[in-house]
């Protein structure tokens, strides 16, 4: 049987278990274990045992329980209120006026949280009906706040980068730093649109509000300081490369508590709620890591990796097929999969062909960071699409709808990065120098 | 029975939740230290042995908790009949799975005991005493998935799937990816 056979009988294999409702985590595992037993001559007891403890206990993967300790904290704050407060009053001269809200918002609350579909939940929980209220456009507004949520996994701290750099063995700090070029022209992006939209539909948007002095509006916004201070304080401690990833994310924490208690949502009740739902969340994606890491060696014993890496080479696509390839790919596979699945799924087999094709690590990660985003708001499984159904009882599938527009956006980013990758690698190469 | 099982997962969930909060601890705990002058070398070991604890220890209750992923676009079509052989068929694969690791769990972490393994980085100690949380992690784990098995052959709803409908009927999607 020739390489490529044996990887088409693994991924249908993958795939049955998948669709039958087999927990990812496991599936990957018992994919490895089959790998191990019928293609190789190496034992898989002990190496199932070596890959999941060698793959957890990790000093890195240390940043992830922390990374999103610090969103669960963050999201059972008033911040999500004293945002939409302190936010509007400014943007009253705009055209679009407080849709913008939505994106400044989801980007503020990307820059402390790493979760999209926290993001959302977060700042629609206030701004969604705060503009309703006021007679904004329903289908701009849940579009625009199903899109921008997405910010959160794109604009660092990210769990979703902090996945893909454990799975690529990337620098976590080199990827955070590479998303927020990006995560700024998509914020970019999105409010020209609004902007251009209102110009064009000035009957869809309501009068400005009572428009204040000065003087009122920084008193309106002085409830952001401390979450403007805690973002400073991430971005200052990135660029100044004087703590890891790690010890970012444990000052995060207590930058959160810190906020959290100045506001008075610190009660015991919050602090466990969110260390709960912490561990859960951790725990889950730690467990993915740890099977898709015993595949990862199933693999490698195997040479599938190289070998498809190689078949692809001998295919001799232009790397801007390859990465179109690898889009519809990875679109399709978000159509059914959670972000994490798809990068862990994918990562032993495609960083091979991206090395091969020679691309960047850092590059390609926040390539499929955006990929990701795409899946987040494609229907039938779309988590900021469920966010928002529940938000407000309408179908997701009208949510996607509404979202189409912004979802242009977010392949015009695709498209900008891939056009001019210096947009993505200039950050890190200019604070941590060129990788060598 | 079932308080006893229950009271299990969640304790083994809390003790997670403290390795949490431990790294958290420590992590403050090396830049201080650092910044005073003193050594902090064995804390980095310290830090992956409790983030390896808090995601073991967390698993029976995660995987009860209905926090663990899984495709669920086909199996929510099928019907009450065919949803009741997908879930037992799915829990009997895991089963399986989870039975193997938990015998390897602790197969392996036995014979470090039995060969007094020392751990090999700064902070030496007996190998066996941070690997314990993988051992007790993967055989709740299995205990978790065959009760739950169990639960579905005797004609139940699985819990996982009882607390997710909770959840989501509540509007709390903040645990989904």
């Amino acid at each position: 049987m020739s390489l490529i056979e044996i990887a088409g009988i693994l991924l249908a294999f993958m795939f049955a278990l998948l669709a039958g409702g087999v927990w990812i985590a496991l599936t990957l595992a018992i994919v490895g274990l089959a790998c191990f037993t019928f293609f190789t001559g190496t034992p898989p007891g002990k190496n199932l045992f070596s890959a999941f403890w060698g793959s957890t206990s990790s000093w890195t993967l240390a940043a992830l329980p922390m990374f999103i300790w610090m969103g669960e904290i963050l999201f059972r704050t008033r911040l999500s209120r004293e945002m939409f407060d302190g936010l509007a009053p400014w943007l009253n001269r705009i055209p679009g006026r407080l849709m913008h809200v939505n994106i400044l918002g989801c980007g503020i609350f990307g820059s402390v949280s790493g979760s999209s579909a926290a993001t959302c939940a977060t700042v629609s929980k206030v701004a969604l009906p705060e503009l309703m209220k006021r007679g904004y456009d329903e289908k701009m507004a849940l579009g625009s706040l199903a899109t921008a949520g997405t910010l959160g996994i794109l604009i660092p701290p990210s769990i979703t980068m902090v996945v893909y750099a454990v799975a690529a063995d990337a620098s976590i700090i080199r990827i955070f730093l590479a998303g927020f070029i990006p995560g700024f022209i998509l914020m970019v992006l999105f409010s020209g649109y609004i902007a251009v939209w209102a110009v064009m539909n000035p009957d869809k948007t309501p009068p400005p509000g009572p428009s204040m002095s000065f003087v009122e509006k920084v008193k309106a916004s002085g409830n952001l300081i401390p979450v403007t201070l805690l973002i400073v304080f991430i971005v200052w401690v990135l660029v100044k490369g004087i703590a890891s990833a790690t010890e970012c994310a444990a000052y995060g924490v207590l930058g959160s508590l810190a906020i959290a208690w100045w506001g008075g949502s610190l009660t015991w009740r919050n602090f466990w709620e969110s260390l709960m739902s912490a561990t859960r969340v951790s725990c889950m994606i730690m467990i993915i890591l740890a099977g898709a890491s015993y595949l990862s060696l199933a693999m490698g014993f195997t040479g599938i990796p190289r070998a498809l890496a190689e078949w692809v080479a001998a295919m001799q696509l232009s790397p801007y097929m390859l990465i179109g390839v690898l889009a519809i790919l990875y679109i399709v596979l978000g159509t059914a999969l959670d972000g994490i699945s798809m990068i862990v799924l994918t990562s032993a087999v495609v960083l091979p062909m991206i090395q091969k094709a020679g691309f960047d690590l850092v590059w390609f990660g926040i390539f499929i960071v955006l990929m990701v985003e795409i899946a987040e708001v494609t229907p039938p499984v779309g988590f900021n699409l469920f966010v928002l159904q529940n938000m407000t009882g309408r179908d997701s599938n009208y949510i996607a709808r509404a979202s189409i527009p912004f979802f242009a956006m977010l392949v015009v980013t695709i498209a900008i990065i891939t056009a001019f990758p210096q947009v993505v690698t200039w950050l890190p190469d200019v604070v941590m120098g060129r990788e060598k | 029975m079932r308080k006893a099982l229950d009271f299990l997962y969640d304790a083994a969930g809390y003790l997670a939740a403290f390795f949490v909060l431990g790294i958290f601890v420590l992590m403050i705990a090396q830049t201080v230290l650092r910044e005073t002058g003193m050594k902090s070398g064995g804390m980095d070991d310290l830090v992956a042995w409790f983030c390896a604890a808090s995601a073991f220890l967390a698993m029976a209750h995660t995987f009860r908790y209905g926090d663990f992923v899984r495709v669920t676009l086909l199996i929510e079509r099928l019907g009450e009949r065919g949803r009741r052989i997908q879930e037992a068929g799915a829990l009997g694969i895991a089963a399986a799975f989870t039975g193997y690791l938990a015998w390897w769990a602790s197969k392996y972490v036995y014979e470090s005991w039995q060969y007094k393994e020392m751990s090999t980085g700064l902070l030496v100690v007996p190998i066996w005493i941070p690997q314990l949380s993988f051992t007790i992690g993967a055989l709740l784990l299995f205990v978790a998935v065959v009760d739950q098995l169990v639960m579905v052959m005797r004609g139940a709803k699985p819990t996982y799937v009882q607390l997710m409908e909770e959840r989501h009927a509540r509007g709390d999607y903040s645990e989904d990816m």
